[in-house]
């Protein structure tokens, strides 16, 4: 195998510098002449009819520049989809009818926050309060007597409030059932939390004088952004330029169109003046999106050497008051179902549901956390149950490389069963383990339990979603050096560095002979964004190929110049050598002069593509999960260990193991930060984020009620990678991604060892002290030990 | 009533008239024009805004700008050296402590405070120092790794105090 230069060393981060002393700019930075505030008016009421609304008093006040509402925006329907199946069904400002607190009425430009924030007063808004639900099961019940939506055209069934409904099935189910020796039901519950990106919701427009629409959004892909908001105001999608800034964070919660996104289009292009939103952290909390809860009802079957015969879910999503990503994550939890073990005989349902709460948006993992909290946890119960051992259960049922999966897939070089086996060994799972009953560990006097337990997860990496493919450009300069032109964005995963190190290593360059241009929509090649795991693959590849162009074109002129076969010439130190004789060679500052010179002015630029399922139209079906998903499987083992204190029902994780494959890492430090980042959130989902609601209001809209972890809250963090791929110079490569993943395993993990260290099986999150107090008590209430 | 003021950020005066209810933190990221101090919730619940006031850190989004009239006070901008990145800093980028980077500057100006006070600190020492700042990206393993790299005795942290110790 050849020594790679680049690819594979944990090269320090491209934005490291920049980030550390304050010079990096961020979209809440852009400070611009005459720059007005924007704030938005919103609705008070989870569910109301708008009767009236008066802006007059507000547009009176000096200071105010502009105020829109419904009435300017109204027949303009966006969606995080757009299908016949699924279309559009929210409003940038409400027109007639609020769905959830917080809801966007009005939106005001104004020369400062003082004049903007008494403005915000002065709206007038008459509502007549319509009964409203917030329950999903309460609201799915085909007796509920609020509608809020009017029935889905698409989807037919008896259920009140859908959404949306995913269905699949293969095999024999039934048939499947009967083959079983053990059929075992459980239902989880995973509750709701939030993102808590550090940067807010945030965007900037200047509409300038040739009709351009420039932009400065907190995005996670902006051609995506552009689309949806091209259409939205209807404008050209060329008009509209989002320019580069730093995204301080999103998690999956800066994907979809935002009302406040068009609100400043909009106001700026009606005053001619720059326009700035920036949300509080308390409108974040109470009328933006937040995770996707989920229902999990999971049935079972199982031979007693272990192998699943059958199996029958039935999810059930709680989407707030539009679809969002509601219809999407009842796809994903499909997916995230069916990827890591063998199932001959399956059923699958999965119904989102509307609520008058806010609408949902993914949130790192999208439904993988929840789906596989519920599923390794009763893959726990069954092997128990069936008294085999939970390594080897799974071991069996594991998939397999080069395995096809039911939707056609294939999970190529999959490294599920090495990463099962080392996670095994590398924390000796078997032998720590807590096999006595629980009556035992529960009378035994030390109030602190320590527990181990294991987790299985599986992600996918890229997916057909607009714009379905990744170019990128890369060209020489006169000095030898090259410019990379990408739309990846930045937004802490290190896109940045980890792209220039694929340049670096295909032209033999340092670090920092490499320039990165990127996510400028007018100065960028489109990019798919950073939200469907595949940033590294998708635009890596494309990278990658722009660069072999260049690495071409500069060997052609080499040769030429050398006079040498182009075999006989190898690329080091800015300079083309030929092989067998050191001491010829001719520099890439001469090859760029030569090449102008020679190739009728060629500076030497290459450009590079890429698209996930080349051969697939389009994403699968949402609806029935048909058609290719993706051709690139992660795969993981996640342990924890952990402490349980029993009297004050506080549980800490003391370590986490992640033994993952992700191919292969590009950039082992960079790996290692999105582990550790994915333990913290699921210290986070696990013990302490929970976002309380009450009839559609949040309860505790701050970070101080709203616990995130802090430093205390650390969790010592192992990253083991299982290698399944390469990297070579010349030739696509199949990375896999670690960006969201890896925070699934860990939390069905951490309930598995709450289970191992005091006999309780917790079916939902949070695993906070009241329930771990509360279980605690009823079991040993139950074992006759109270 | 609107007051005049004088603030000394990373040893520069900088002359403003601003109204009471105006913050340090507005004072100097709309006002001056720095915006390396970033502003996370505007309620002293994250620690992004933090900066220093002569040594100590402080939150400059819950911080009235007319309260520091003439005091010292030193931004993320004030700790680097022209182009030459302080030893913090530079540990930062070493460890891999910086990932979306909006709570690095709070985050690393929370270390400094911690270091000018306590050169070699241990790491719940650095958990007490650095449990106002969240960060949503790291983990905070790679930040722990850091300020024990930026502590370490081979490096300089302050020339002057390590002549004088050596002495």
């Amino acid at each position: 195998m050849n020594a790679l230069k680049l690819v594979g060393k944990s090269v320090l981060r491209k934005d490291g510098p920049d980030k550390t002393t304050g010079k990096a700019k961020y979209t809440v930075d852009v400070d611009l002449p005459g720059m007005l505030v924007c704030g938005i008016k919103r609705s008070p009421h989870p569910h109301a009819k708008i009767l009236s609304i008066d802006t007059s008093k507000a547009e009176k006040l000096p200071g105010v520049k502009a105020v829109i509402t419904g009435i300017d925006t109204q027949g303009i329907k966006h969606g995080f989809v757009e299908t016949p199946r699924y279309p559009p069904d929210q409003s940038i400002l409400a027109y007639d009818v609020v769905r959830h607190v917080g809801e966007e009425v009005a939106a005001v430009a104004a020369i400062n926050h003082e004049v903007l924030a008494q403005a915000l007063k002065m709206i007038d808004i008459e509502y007549e309060i319509l009964p409203a639900v917030f329950d999903v099961e309460e609201a799915m019940s085909p007796d509920c007597p609020v509608h809020i939506h009017p029935n889905h055209p698409r989807v037919k069934d008896n259920y009140c409030n859908i959404a949306g409904k995913t269905k699949t099935q293969w095999g024999d189910i039934d048939a499947g059932f009967k083959e079983a020796d053990l059929i075992r039901s459980d239902r989880f519950e995973s509750h709701l939390r939030t993102h808590g990106y550090m940067e807010p919701q945030t965007a900037v427009a200047d509409y300038s004088g040739d009709g351009t629409l420039h932009m400065w959004i907190s995005s996670m892909g902006h051609f995506g952004k552009r689309k949806k908001l091209a259409k939205a105001l209807g404008m050209p999608d060329a008009t509209i330029r989002i320019h580069k800034a730093y995204v301080g964070g999103a998690f999956g919660g800066k994907i979809d169109l935002f009302s406040h996104e068009y609100c400043v289009a909009a106001l700026s292009i009606k005053t001619g003046r720059p326009v700035k939103y920036v949300a509080s952290r308390e409108e974040i909390f109470i009328a933006y999106r937040h995770g996707q809860p989920l229902i999990s009802e999971i049935k079972t079957g199982v031979k007693k050497d272990g192998t699943i015969v059958a199996q029958q879910l039935r999810m059930i999503n709680n989407a707030g008051a539009y679809k969002g990503s509601g219809v999407v994550v009842i796809f994903l939890a499909w997916g995230f179902t069916m990827i890591p073990y063998r199932v001959e005989n399956f059923k699958y349902e999965g119904y989102s549901i509307f609520t008058n709460n806010p609408t949902r948006a993914p949130l790192r993992g999208h439904g993988a956390p929840q789906v596989r909290f519920a599923i390794e946890s009763h893959m726990d119960i069954i092997a128990e149950k069936l008294q085999l051992d939970p390594i080897e259960f799974r071991l069996k049922n594991a998939r397999v490389p080069g395995e096809e999966l039911p939707n056609k897939d294939n999970v190529h070089n999959c490294g599920l069963i090495d990463c099962i086996k080392q996670a095994a060994f590398k924390t000796d799972y078997t032998n720590r383990r807590d096999l006595r009953p629980d009556t035992e560990k529960l009378s035994d006097s030390n109030p602190m339990k320590h527990g181990i337990g294991l987790g299985v997860s599986a992600y996918f990496g890229g997916s057909l979603i607009y714009p379905n493919g990744s170019s990128a450009i890369v060209k020489m300069v006169d000095d030898g050096s090259v410019d990379l032109l990408t739309g990846a964005i930045e937004l802490g995963q290190g896109s940045e560095t980890v792209l220039c190190q694929i340049v670096g290593e295909e032209l033999q360059l340092e670090m920092d002979d490499i320039r990165i241009i990127s996510s400028d929509t007018a100065t960028t090649p489109p990019d798919i964004g950073a939200w469907i795991s595949g940033m590294t693959y998708v635009t890596g590849n494309a990278v990658r190929e722009a660069a072999a162009g260049v690495r071409k074109k500069i060997l052609r002129v080499a040769a030429d110049k050398l006079n040498e076969k182009i075999e006989n010439l190898k690329l080091a130190n800015k300079s083309v050598w030929v092989t067998d004789n050191p001491e010829k060679h001719i520099t890439y500052r001469d090859i760029f002069e030569a090449s102008v010179t020679k190739n009728k002015g060629d500076t030497i630029i290459a450009e590079g593509h890429w698209r996930t399922m080349r051969d697939e139209p389009f994403h699968p079906s949402l609806a029935s999960t048909k058609g290719r998903w993706t051709e690139n499987y992660a795969f993981s083992v996640q342990v924890a260990e952990i402490a349980v204190d029993t009297e004050t029902g506080e549980i800490k994780l003391l370590k986490a193991t992640t033994v993952h494959d992700c191919g292969f890492p590009v950039n082992p430090q960079l790996v290692q930060g999105q582990i550790d980042g994915q333990i913290s959130l699921a210290v986070g989902h696990a013990f302490m984020e929970d976002v309380m609601m009450k009839k559609g209001y949040t309860l505790n809209p701050s970070w101080l009620d709203y616990r995130m972890p802090l430093i205390h809250n650390v969790a010592d963090s192992k990253g083991v990678d299982v290698i399944t791929e390469s990297y070579q110079v010349g030739h696509s490569f199949r990375t896999k991604e670690v960006g969201e993943g890896l925070v699934s395993a860990i939390l069905a993990a951490i309930a598995n060892a709450i289970y191992d260290a005091t006999g309780l099986r917790l079916y939902s999150t949070p695993f906070s002290p009241e329930k771990v107090l509360k279980g605690l008590k009823q079991l040993k209430k139950n074992r006759g030990l109270l | 009533m609107k007051q005049a003021i004088e603030l000394i950020i990373n040893g520069e005066p900088h002359d403003l008239i601003v109204t009471p209810n105006v913050t340090l933190q507005e004072a100097i990221r709309e006002h001056i024009g720095l915006k390396g101090t970033k502003a996370g919730c505007e309620m002293g619940t994250c620690g992004a805004c933090t900066v220093l006031l002569g040594d100590k850190p402080i939150l400059s989004c819950i911080t009235l700008a007319v309260e520091c009239t003439g005091l010292e006070i030193t931004t993320i901008e004030g700790l680097s050296d022209g182009p030459t990145l302080s030893n913090m800093q530079n540990a930062f980028v070493r460890t891999g402590a910086v990932q979306c980077g909006f709570c690095t500057p709070g985050v690393i100006l929370s270390g400094t405070a911690l270091l000018k006070k306590n050169p070699q600190p241990n790491v719940s020492e650095i958990k007490k120092a650095l449990e106002g700042n969240l960060c949503r990206c790291t983990g905070y393993n790679s930040i722990i790794e850091a300020v024990l790299d930026a502590s370490d005795p081979s490096g300089l942290l302050d020339p002057q105090q390590d002549q004088e110790k050596k002495l």
